[in-house]
């Protein structure tokens, strides 16, 4: 009888915020456990505001053996770069550090969140700060073979609110390894661009039966508040006049498959550097589809997303945020994963960005500005217990800055920035 | 500016109301005001089939089992095992366990008076023809010379059950697949009752062990094929 008393508790507590909330392992949210990716279950308890299960009763957390709300996420690896570089290029090897802190979940029977604080090297320096957080409003209403979802959420950046990974944000690589340091170089959608804390948004969505998702929001950074400069520090200083976030998706389950197609996007108006710099403006506009299997021992996701952006600058940018007064950028993203028994996985991203040349935008190319850019990044890993992966990852770059091999301007190939990335990801 | 600000108040606004509780559409698994009507609909659903995704308790992925037109007594007596934590396999401790830890006897009761209510549809999951024929043979017929009954004998002609004897017509081949092998894992266990992972399903134990594996899938497949 100890030995089950052990287990018991062990499935109770051994697992983060909603895990704890709903007393579910992570493999009924998340697609072979393959966190972040969502199952349809999670998609729903996200979209039902967070609020299926039990709030831990925080006043008798002894007598009703109710962990707190809060979890941690550890993530620790090594990177090694093909190549030994200079100063401003990536060293031969790097390390990788983070730690987030999660709290959250179910807050009134209509009401949640999901709130993230996330630590270490941000790029400005070491800090800890606001990362992906939301409070939602959510209803479902059954009557009479009607099915309807409806909320509202006010969060931090655009696709926070975001179900189907199939944006930046919620990316099914964990590791966002090839953005370091010289690669961050490669030009981004500015969607995808968005940090926390650098705007704030409020949006409303429909689910209905399961099937027709609608969503629009209006993101605006704060004029005014407290350290608003240091939430922006990390990631460069972008200022939002209201802007406009929406999301469109078909979704249909069949037996064990589920399947869907949406669109999204953002028209954001953007003062670059400061709030006293003229607007710039980027239309951003994505077809994304996403396919699961979802049936023990097989697992399989998916996802395929082109976005295309346009982009028009001021005139009194043009020479300073852009050499142009106009640009466009497409990206194309393509993933499928496959784990099996939740354990033994991998994965292989693609990531194709084309784009109309650019010199300030797109420094590394001296002679070109071209903003083209290629990588595959296959990844292994390995899931012992549900709280700990362990994953090695590469990342191939077949074209950089427009060049396949020395960049003009550049004494270094693409493959030189080749990455080979290990990594433990702990989450309690 | 000003049409911002009025968003922003409106969503303060929709939030302060929602502080209210809402037992009609409540998903608190920790409350026994909220009946079990509402929460089949608004919880179970998620996964055992909802309102528009198929009627209600058909679910569509078959990691979970169908629970329209179950025997009520056989749901309840699950619903316990998942609540005292004696029903041990894997799924059941992944999805089930939290779930049910905090319901009440009269809440689990009314969740599987519901589902018992509920229609069960036809499987759309087609099974393979051969497996069918022979799965049908075995159903009716059982195996002798490995002590295997009939399996209609006691889940009934047409495998519709009967009080604790769970009906399995149109249930997922894969679920029933997979329970029968737990019960084959149970069989020789009966000495470390503790030890058993389903152990409502004693008499399953030596059935399935007497079954060979694509038995199991021909007697499954014939089962998801029932109407």
């Amino acid at each position: 009888m100890g030995g089950l008393a052990l287990a018991g508790s062990m499935n109770a507590n051994a697992i983060p915020i909603y895990a704890r909330q709903t007393g579910q392992a992570c493999v009924t949210c998340h697609l072979g456990g393959m966190y972040p990716q969502l199952t349809s279950y999670g998609r729903l308890f996200k979209l039902t505001g967070y609020t299926m299960g039990t709030r831990p009763n925080l006043t008798d957390l002894e007598v009703q053996k109710d962990a707190p709300p809060i979890s941690v996420w550890l993530q620790a690896g090594r990177g090694f770069t093909n190549k030994n570089n200079a100063a401003s290029q990536p060293g031969d090897t790097q390390n990788i550090q983070a730690i987030s802190l999660f709290s959250g979940g179910k807050i009134t029977d209509n009401i949640g969140g999901f709130l993230q604080w996330t630590g270490g090297n941000t790029g400005g320096g070491y800090n800890f700060t606001v990362d992906n957080s939301e409070i939602r409003y959510a209803d479902r209403n059954l009557n009479n073979g009607n099915d309807l979802i409806y909320g509202v959420y006010v969060n931090n950046h655009p696709t926070v609110s975001d179900v189907w990974n199939n944006t930046a944000n919620w990316n099914v690589i964990l590791m966002g390894f090839y953005n370091a340091n010289a690669a961050a170089q490669t030009p981004q959608p500015f969607l995808d661009q968005y940090g926390p804390g650098q705007s704030e948004g409020i949006g409303a969505y429909l689910y209905k039966d399961t099937t027709w998702y609608a969503e629009a929001g209006v993101y605006k950074s704060f004029t005014h508040g407290i350290a608003t400069t240091d939430l922006t520090a990390g990631s460069g200083s972008v200022f939002i006049d209201p802007s406009p976030y929406y999301r469109l998706a078909y979704s249909k389950d069949i037996g064990a498959h589920s399947f869907e197609v949406g669109m999204h996007g953002m028209i954001s108006y953007a003062h670059n550097g400061s709030w006293g710099t003229t607007v710039n403006t980027y239309r951003d506009t994505a077809l994304d589809a996403q396919y699961q299997y979802n049936l023990d021992p097989h697992y399989i996701g998916a996802h395929a997303r082109f976005l295309h952006e346009s982009s028009s600058f001021a005139g009194d940018q043009v020479g300073t945020t852009a050499a142009n007064g106009s640009n466009y950028l497409n990206e194309a993203w393509l993933d499928v994963s496959y784990v099996y028994q939740a354990k033994y996985g991998g994965t292989l991203t693609y990531r194709n960005i084309t784009g109309s040349n650019d010199l300030t935008l797109n420094a590394l190319n001296t002679t070109t500005g071209s903003p083209n850019w290629q990588a595959w990044i296959p990844e292994i890993f390995w899931t012992p217990w549900q709280n700990l992966r362990l994953g090695f990852q590469y990342t191939v770059y077949t074209q950089m800055a427009g060049a396949t091999s020395v960049i003009p301007g550049q004494t270094l190939k693409p493959s030189d920035f080749n990455t080979s990335a290990f990594y433990v990801s702990f989450i309690y | 500016m000003k049409r911002y600000q009025a968003l922003l108040t409106l969503t303060a606004l929709s939030v302060t109301l929602g502080a209210c509780s809402n037992l009609e559409r409540s998903r608190d698994l920790s409350n026994p005001q909220v009946s079990g009507n509402t929460l089949a609909q608004q919880v179970c659903s998620t996964c055992h089939g909802g309102t528009h995704m198929s009627a209600n308790g058909n679910s569509i992925n078959p990691t979970y089992p169908n629970l329209a037109g179950q025997q009520a007594e056989y749901l309840q007596t699950e619903l316990q095992e998942f609540h005292d934590q004696t029903r041990k396999d894997k799924m059941a401790k992944d999805y089930m366990w939290g779930l049910s830890s905090r319901l009440t006897t009269e809440q689990m009761k009314s969740i599987a008076e519901y589902y018992a209510h509920q229609k069960p549809l036809p499987n759309p999951n087609q099974s393979n023809p051969a497996l069918v024929a022979a799965g049908q043979k075995l159903f009716a017929e059982g195996v002798s010379d490995k002590g295997v009954p009939a399996c209609a004998s006691c889940h009934g002609a047409n495998a519709e059950g009967n009080g604790p004897i769970p009906r399995l017509a149109g249930q997922h081949a894969n679920y029933l697949y997979k329970q029968l092998m737990i019960f084959n894992s149970d069989a020789g266990r009966e000495n470390h009752p503790e030890a058993l992972e389903r152990p409502h399903g004693a008499a399953m134990e030596n059935i399935s062990h007497g079954l060979d594996d694509l038995q199991k899938h021909q007697v499954a497949a014939y089962l998801q094929s029932l109407r």
